[in-house]
């Protein structure tokens, strides 16, 4: 199977492209250069199409290394979600460029840890903090919710110093339905058995959306599609027909936490559906275009997000039943990262209901950015695929 | 007037007696699995007027003795000053428990830290490691001080870090390597702590694990601060209690 | 204690569940409680209470629910008891306070769930809760994930989970948000109750109310003497039993005790020797029976002198405005009130460090112990630069994180008293 992959040709051939680190740190560059301004995000309800409408360019700030944890534990409690610790310990150690260069940051009350983490940082940068509601399916939600992003509207047309016109916005929800629009073909590849494209193409794929506007993501995934159908074509692929395949639920994975994806990659699994808004949750959001207030269908597209801080967070289910009938995984991996109480509480709902409606098995792994437990967890993804094969 | 101290640690039970401001007596002893018996041993001849007694066991032996007691806390803070009397950052890593404490310009206690409650990165943990990897404690330091690159242990917490330092060895890694990685395992953990208290100038490290050269060595060029080892950094804290007598 | 084992069987409980938690109770309470010295005459009616816990006070729930008042549980100072008093109800703070049944909690929560979480769980599902299984509606309020998300777990196990939305920003949109949450609240027990809230049921839940908080703030304010005329334990035990009793005998009792305190003052009386050292805790609540932090601060030469706590100053301090107006006019008055509660749920929260420090010098405490139930972020990241705050201040602070086990005991009180021989130094 090691020597199916590497016969494999890359998906993206300009190795420049390839690295979604430095590709994305080029576009923020050039941008700024342009006299766009940066604005830090570090969540998906911060809505993207509010700030690129204002001319800014949203980006992600630095939260997936093991690096920065040390530096934020000095401040902030051991204890605490790794994300929430090296996002802080990043910006103590001037190690996230993408800080540096926010003109200003929005955060939100999405869990108690960040919540509280944001009090630390407030006042280095101009920072907002969106009240985010809890219950998504009470009446009144929406408008209180659409109120939140007007009130963004009016901190970044301060900060920025610039204003915001309904028709630019109206284009950028455009922008996104249409990019959401072709990540989906994409995704339509994960569905095939055997799967021809690897998990670290399916985040190089995603990366690369941040950083390409409608019309050259259009070009970017056809010709990613039609080196796709090669594959297919030549039976180049990752795994064989029966390898286990994996949907990866939960808490954000990337950087350091990586390794649990490449721990099911090297136990012999295929990951054929990411679930977390590292992946490919936010991808199969529309926005509603042509409505007569679009500040409101962005505010509703933003909250229909299936974040387990909602309660009840029915959409994730909801999520999971149609991921799970398209990707046809034979087990669900619940990633939650230690100490994020909300994945984690939740864990215990997502197994039952994955088990029970799909009669699937549900293995939950704690974890954080160490690689301490490297062994532990492979132990136990080991177990699942032997157990699948059981059962066969 | 004879002043004396008991510290009765998790491991070790230690006694000094002080006569006009120097040390005359120091003992120590295992501690068994009856401290008040062991406590009582030790003590045996020794002649004092005053007892103060502190360590895990302090509350114990005070309702054998009627003494005094103080926590070790404080007995550190006071006996730090006895060896070096303007020492501000005391580091102690005992059997089970490691201790950061800063004093101010007078030795008052400003702040300290304690590591949580299980034994991680504390003098038990790196017997229950040298014993995995084959060493005595003696061996075990200079294999740490001899090894020339370190391979990384994450864990400091005893039952974790010993099945990793089994997986390692068996995957060939060179033993004085995990040994430096343990090493600075141990030190790594005790800087968080020291950090959230220490002030700048000369750390005073006490309690048994400070007579581990290998540790010394690599929490001086951690924290960029020099490191000072009393002759008997074991006995400070009873000195301490001793002179809490006064 | 009368024989209640068939009011008990009535209510589901599982008796012999119910019965050594009973015992363990009693004999924690005859070791903690009565055994202190110089205790006030005026305690002898909360211990009369805490006697009857189980027993009487719940007899009176259920003969309340015979007359067709709804009981209403909760577990947080963000419910407000005017409302439920307004409707004829009988508002009771749930169980979350004893390490009971944890096994059985974690079959459902993680391991790494707050102690108070986790407890809640184990009194559910070992069925030895009266006040929850009398409970006509449980509310649930999103103060922090871990109780947002277990509510979730606990929906299909009671009668009627009810979960209340809390703004965490304190901006205008928040208290707009909030007055609406007590408007649909208000609803609710409209609708569970049959009865409808008038000015007048309103108003009159806020007297009723306002008359408890002011008798416990009357406490708090007498404990400022020096030598202490209470202990912080029994002053705990006080603004817990707040939670269960009936608030106007509850009202009157502290009242009394309020008299013989301000009696001993006059006379110099104390629990301790005058100049013995005065702390302040500050931080998580402590539910029943949850004593361990202040029977190991007591213990060890030093008495509390406040509480900054939901069980304590910060579930009491604030009055509702009482006027004559249209109900909405209440509800805004009731909405201001709760919204000015400094809990860590708000983000940015400075107004609380401000009021330790403002209690630590109106009580004249020596020292703050922050204390912080493990896993809750909200309070534990809190406690940082709350410290910092109060270092600066020259207001020597120490900061725990326990849970309700014993194990750590002997290392908490390691660094209890070396924080106490600190504030002797001084």
């Amino acid at each position: 199977m090691q020597a199916a992959m590497a016969a494999v040709p890359p998906l993206i051939e300009n190795a420049q492209i390839a690295d979604p680190v430095r590709r994305f740190l080029e576009y923020v560059l050039n941008k700024r250069e342009q006299g766009n301004p940066v604005v830090g995000v570090y969540c998906g309800y911060a809505p993207v199409e509010l700030i690129r409408a204002m001319g800014a360019v949203p980006v992600s700030l630095c939260s997936a290394s093991q690096w920065t944890i040390p530096a934020a534990e000095a401040i902030l409690p051991a204890n605490l979600c790794p994300m929430i610790k090296s996002s802080f310990g990043f910006i103590r150690t001037n190690a996230c460029f993408f800080y540096a260069a926010s003109d200003a940051v929005i955060g939100e009350t999405t869990c108690d840890g960040k919540k509280k983490m944001f009090e630390l940082i407030a006042h280095l940068k101009p920072t907002f903090i969106m009240d985010l509601p809890q219950l998504p399916d009470d009446t009144e939600v929406l408008d209180r919710w659409r109120k939140s992003v007007l009130k963004l509207q009016g901190f970044l047309e301060k900060t920025l110093q610039t204003s915001l016109s309904a028709d630019r916005l109206e284009a950028e929800i455009r922008e996104t339905n249409r990019k959401n629009r072709l990540m989906d073909r994409f995704f339509a590849y994960l569905a095939c058995r055997p799967i021809p494209v690897s998990w670290r193409e399916i985040y190089d794929v995603i990366t690369l959306e941040h950083v390409a506007n409608g019309d050259e993501f259009q070009d970017l995934i056809e010709k990613i599609s039609s080196s796709i159908d090669q594959r297919i074509a030549l039976g180049q692929c990752f795994g064989t027909f029966s390898s286990p395949r994996i949907l990866v639920s939960g808490c954000p994975v990337g950087g350091d936490a990586c390794k649990v994806l490449q721990i099911i990659e090297e136990a012999g699994g295929v990951v054929v559906a990411m679930e977390a808004c590292s992946g490919m949750k936010n991808y199969f959001v529309r926005i509603t275009e042509e409505s007569s207030d679009p500040l409101r269908a962005v505010a509703e597209s933003t909250l229909s997000i299936p974040c387990s801080c909602m309660t009840p967070n029915r959409r994730r289910l909801d999520l999971l039943d149609k991921m799970i009938a398209r990707f046809s995984p034979d087990a669900v991996i619940d990633v939650v990262l230690h100490a994020c109480h909300a994945y984690n509480v939740e864990s215990h709902k997502i197994r039952k209901h994955v088990q029970k409606k799909h009669g699937l098995p549900c293995l939950k792994i704690e974890t954080d950015y160490s690689k301490g437990d490297i062994e532990q967890i492979r132990t136990r993804v080991e177990a699942l695929f032997e157990n699948l094969e059981l059962k066969k | 007037m004879r002043i004396a101290g008991i510290d009765i640690g998790s491991r070790t039970v230690k006694l000094a007696v002080l006569e006009d401001g120097q040390l005359i007596l120091s003992r120590n002893t295992m501690t068994s699995y009856n401290p008040l018996a062991t406590a009582q041993e030790l003590m045996g001849d020794a002649v004092f007027d005053v007892i103060t007694a502190t360590g895990y066991g302090r509350h114990l032996i005070k309702g054998h003795l009627d003494c005094p007691v103080i926590s070790e806390i404080t007995a550190f803070a006071r006996g730090a000053r006895f060896f070096s009397s303007d020492c501000r950052s005391i580091l102690d890593i005992g059997g089970q428990d490691t201790k950061a404490i800063s004093l101010d310009q007078e030795g008052n206690l400003r702040k300290f830290e304690m590591n949580d409650k299980c034994a991680a990165g504390t003098g038990r943990f790196l017997e229950v490691m040298a014993t995995a990897l084959g060493f005595t404690i003696e061996e075990f330091s200079k294999a740490g001080l001899s090894a020339g690159k370190a391979v990384k242990i994450n864990s400091t917490c005893t039952v974790f870090a010993e099945s990793e330092v089994v997986s390692l060895t068996a995957q060939g890694a060179a033993r004085d390597e995990v040994a430096l990685g343990i090493h600075k395992a141990i030190v790594s953990r005790s800087i968080g702590l020291l950090k959230k208290v220490a002030v700048p100038g000369e750390i005073f490290f006490a309690g048994g694990v400070a007579y581990n050269d290998c540790v010394r060595v690599l929490l001086e060029k951690e924290m960029g601060q020099p490191v000072f080892v009393p002759s008997d950094p074991q006995i400070v804290g009873a000195v301490g209690a001793a002179l809490s007598s006064l | 204690m009368a024989d209640y084992t068939k009011m008990w069987s009535e209510l589901g409980l599982d008796l012999e569940g119910h019965n050594a938690l009973l015992s363990i109770l009693g004999s924690a309470y005859g070791d903690i409680f009565l055994s202190q010295k110089n205790r006030p005459e005026g305690m002898k009616y909360f211990d009369f209470v805490m006697s009857e816990v189980h027993g009487l006070r719940i007899q009176e729930l259920m003969e309340a629910k015979a007359q067709r008042r709804i009981v209403v549980g909760s577990y947080c100072v963000f419910v407000p008891e005017e409302l439920i008093l307004a409707v004829d109800g009988v508002s009771v703070g749930l169980c979350a306070g004893a390490e009971f049944n944890f096994e059985g909690a974690e079959e459902v929560l993680p391991r790494n769930t707050c102690a108070l979480i986790k407890s809640a769980f184990g009194f559910k599902l070992g069925k030895v809760c009266p006040y929850l299984e009398a409970s006509d509606v449980v509310v649930g309020e999103n103060t922090c994930d871990g109780k947002k998300k277990s509510y979730e777990i606990l929906a299909p196990m009671v009668k009627d989970l009810y979960v209340m939305d809390l703004p965490q920003m304190k901006t205008d949109m928040g208290r707009t948000f909030l007055k609406e949450e007590y408007r649909r609240f208000m609803a609710k027990l409209e609708r569970v109750s049959g009865k409808k809230i008038t000015p007048e049921s309103l108003k009159m839940g806020i007297e009723i109310v306002n008359a408890k908080r002011a008798a416990v703030k009357r406490l708090a304010a007498i404990r400022a003497a020096d030598p202490a005329p209470i202990s912080g334990l029994d002053a705990l035990l006080v603004n817990q039993v707040f939670f269960y009793d009936d608030p106007v005998r509850f009202t009157h009792s502290v009242n009394q005790l309020c008299d013989e305190l301000e009696e001993r003052v006059k006379n110099g009386i104390g629990v301790s020797a005058p100049e013995t050292t005065r702390v302040l805790v500050s931080g998580c609540p402590m539910a029943v029976p949850n004593w361990k932090l202040p029977m190991l601060i007591e213990s060890s030469n030093a008495v509390i002198v406040g509480e900054e706590s939901c069980v304590g100053e910060r579930g009491v301090r604030w009055l509702t405005e009482s006027k004559d107006g249209t109900v909405e006019d209440l509800l805004d008055a009731i909405t201001a009130r709760y919204f000015s509660i400094d809990c860590a749920v708000f983000t940015p929260n400075p107004s609380r460090v401000e009021y330790v420090k403002e209690m630590a010098k109106k009580l004249n405490a020596q020292g703050v112990i922050h204390y912080s139930l493990q896993f809750c972020q909200p309070y534990i990241v809190e406690s940082g630069p709350v410290e910092k705050e109060l270092e600066h201040a020259s207001i020597p602070t120490l900061r725990l994180e326990t849970d309700y086990s014993q194990e750590d005991a002997g290392q908490l009180k390691t660094r209890i008293e070396a924080f106490i021989e600190r504030l002797e130094k001084k």
